[in-house]
């Protein structure tokens, strides 16, 4: 044993070069050793794995996303209200903080600002918060997706859930005759029941059946193009008008935007990011490391993985069906924060929440402001912007490689 | 105190990999998992890293059971270093071995967990690139990057499945010369699972020999080492020498043709196969 021990020790040794940190390995009687010593000592001295490089260390790199976290958050507060006073009546942002003061501290409404109040709170803002909001939602859903599966081109709609809340709205349409309208209960409820009860089997499947993430992406490509044919067959049996309720409904927008659905798709985006932030270091290692690493690292996998699903599944499923179907958000959001801020999950999330939702508002304001005073909806606008980024994300990634 | 295997048993399914390993290795051993493809290896050192549950048996360290501690836990005791593959998204060298603090950090690292990251950064020579992506990094820089991150973690038990097997001749030894050094400085017990029979013999105390699922000889690697087990393991005929540098195994295909006979006829076959 003594033999290759020792003169392992003398090749073996980074720090031959450093007497005073020897081995503590016992010498042998004839084992050569010192400084320079043996094959090792011909190395150049750079390449050695030693400890003794300079102090000086700077640790500005640790730093600094902070302040882009808050620089976003300024910007993005700062865009919001700039589209909150963009539209055809004239509105400043005087006014939207004298509308905010008054709605929020109460006070005597003067009668000459009746009406731009009427319009700031009443209009923009539940518009421009819901828009905010499902954009949010739909950008923290993708990061987690993306992260958990490992994959950059994931996004919350890979498990098939918004094909599947399509087919629920389409089903409630046509069930009650088309009187039932977007922002009916039913037919949030419909489309809320179906995104869920697909994710259910997804997941159930993929745990039972102890799934890789490829699987997995297969079986929501395979369960989408299924929910896109249902649907298409409702439309075919459809008549005019039911068939324009649900083609409406498809297309994705805030156009009947109130202060309830912000309310609750304000509450699931608001509640989700502390929520997921709690996990962002587990996050980290599996998106990083792997799973097997992951496991080595310290997490749940398992339960990590099934617990950040059904969180995000849950917003994706909550703004379609609300807001209808509302592509790319989830996609092009995270990539755009990822770009910004690197991609640690502690940052990342907070920042995809801030790019999803100011994404989502820019896109909705060019929507009613660009053919004003006809509306465009948002979910036909964000692909117009989303398509192009993310052909140049995928350009830029294989030019990369 | 020592890490202790007991009866560990594992398959995959029907197929069994594992029929009952017992072994020990020493606080502060540097202990190699040799044996031919399939042999186990892999499925034990990932056994011990949790990231496998075996059907059966116990893995202790210190007379702690590391496989009923919580994750967390076991993670602060035992480090795994896989083999290197490609991250999906892009991080810098200290990102990517600040990852090792994982099971010692709240909600975000404080200094100290920087401190750690930035040392282990430093004694595995990357401090000129602790901040590049890990994409522009060589194979061998990779894998220093997944050794530092382990260091990170402060185990006690080092796990390493075949980290040199991607490496050229110069990672290789340094990459083992890393390993051996932690294992004397800081006593931290290493399992390292590994193809090259001679680097095992030069750089380790223990030789554990895998084959079929069960220990065949384990050892110091001149005692473990003997020609006949090697030849029936690996289907090859092997000589073993004793010489002054420690043990060396060497294929008797590559030992010099023993007469001027033998040549022409060795020759001849050389180019038979590479004519075809």
């Amino acid at each position: 044993m003594a033999t290759p021990l020792d003169s392992a020790d003398t090749v073996g040794s980074p720090r031959a070069g450093a007497p005073p940190q020897t081995d503590v390995a016992p010498a042998s009687p004839g084992a050569p050793t010192g400084p320079g010593g043996g094959g090792g000592g011909d190395r150049p001295a750079g390449d050695r794995p030693t400890d003794d490089h300079p102090a000086a260390r700077p640790r500005a790199a640790w730093a600094g996303r902070t302040a882009v976290l808050w620089t976003g958050t300024a910007v993005a507060v700062l865009v919001t209200a700039w589209c909150v006073t963009a539209g055809t009546s004239n509105a400043g942002f005087l006014d939207v903080w004298r509308s905010i003061r008054l709605a929020v501290l109460g006070g005597t409404l003067p009668a000459d600002f009746a009406q731009t109040y009427s319009i700031i709170t009443n209009l923009r803002l539940p518009r421009v918060l819901l828009a905010f909001a499902a954009g949010a939602a739909l950008s923290l859903a993708g990061v987690v997706m993306q992260g958990l599966l490992r994959n950059p081109l994931v996004s919350p709609f890979t498990l098939g859930v918004s094909p599947a809340a399509a087919f629920g709205a389409a089903l409630a349409i046509l069930l009650t005759g088309g009187s039932a309208g977007s922002g009916s209960w039913l037919v949030i409820g419909s489309a809320l029941g179906a995104a869920l009860a697909v994710s259910a089997v997804v997941l159930g499947l993929a745990s039972a059946k102890a799934m890789s993430a490829a699987t997995l992406l297969l079986l929501g490509i395979a369960l989408t193009q299924l929910f896109e044919a249902m649907t298409a067959a409702l439309q075919f049996v459809a008549d005019e008008n039911t068939l324009q309720a649900i083609v409406r409904w498809t297309f994705g927008s805030v156009n009947d935007a109130n202060w309830n659905d912000v309310m609750v798709v304000g509450a699931c985006a608001v509640l989700a990011l502390p929520l997921l932030l709690w996990f962002a270091r587990d996050l980290n290692a599996i998106a990083f490391a792997g799973d097997d690493a992951a496991k080595s690292l310290g997490v749940n996998v398992t339960t990590v993985r099934v617990g950040l699903i059904i969180v995000s599944v849950v917003l994706a499923a909550v703004v379609v069906s609300f807001c209808g179907v509302i592509g790319f958000v989830g996609l092009v959001g995270p990539h755009i924060a990822r770009l910004a801020i690197g991609a640690d999950h502690r940052y990342l999330l907070p920042f995809s929440f801030l790019t999803g939702g100011l994404l989502l508002v820019v896109a909705d304001t060019i929507g009613r402001t660009i053919l004003a005073p006809s509306v465009i909806p948002v979910g036909i606008v964000v692909a117009f912007i989303g398509a192009p980024i993310f052909i140049n994300l995928i350009l830029t990634r294989r030019a990369a490689q | 105190m020592s890490l202790d295997i007991a009866s560990v048993r594992f398959a995959y399914r029907r197929n069994t990999v594992l029929q009952g390993v017992d072994l020990s290795v020493a606080e502060g051993g540097f202990c190699a998992l040799l044996g031919p493809n399939g042999s186990g290896k892999s499925t034990l050192t990932k056994i011990i890293a949790r990231v496998l549950k075996p059907a059966d048996g116990t893995v202790a360290f210190a007379g702690q059971d590391l496989l009923a501690a919580p994750r967390r836990d076991h993670a602060r005791v035992v480090a795994y270093v896989p083999q290197s593959g490609a991250a999906p998204f892009e991080q810098t060298v200290r990102e990517a071995v600040l990852l090792g603090r994982t099971p010692h950090i709240g909600l975000r690292p404080t200094r100290h967990d920087r401190e750690v990251v930035d040392d282990a950064v430093d004694r595995l020579g990357l401090t000129d690139l602790r901040d590049r992506p890990l994409s522009q990094l060589s194979g061998g820089q990779a894998q220093r990057v997944l050794i530092a991150r382990a260091l990170a973690q402060q185990p006690r038990v080092l796990l390493l499945d075949e980290p040199t097997s991607a490496l050229d001749l110069r990672y290789q030894i340094e990459t083992l010369q890393i390993v051996r050094s932690v294992t004397r400085e800081e006593g931290v017990t290493a399992l390292i699972a590994i193809h090259d029979l001679n680097h095992a013999a030069h750089f380790c105390d223990q030789i554990v020999l895998l084959d079929g699922g069960r220990i065949v000889a384990d050892g110091p690697p001149a005692e473990a080492y003997d020609p006949a087990v090697l030849s029936r393991v690996y289907g090859l005929d092997v000589l073993v020498n004793h010489g002054e540098n420690g043990v060396e195994v060497r294929p008797s295909a590559l030992e010099p043709a023993p007469g001027v006979i033998g040549a022409p006829a060795a020759a001849g076959a050389r180019t038979a196969v590479a004519a075809r």
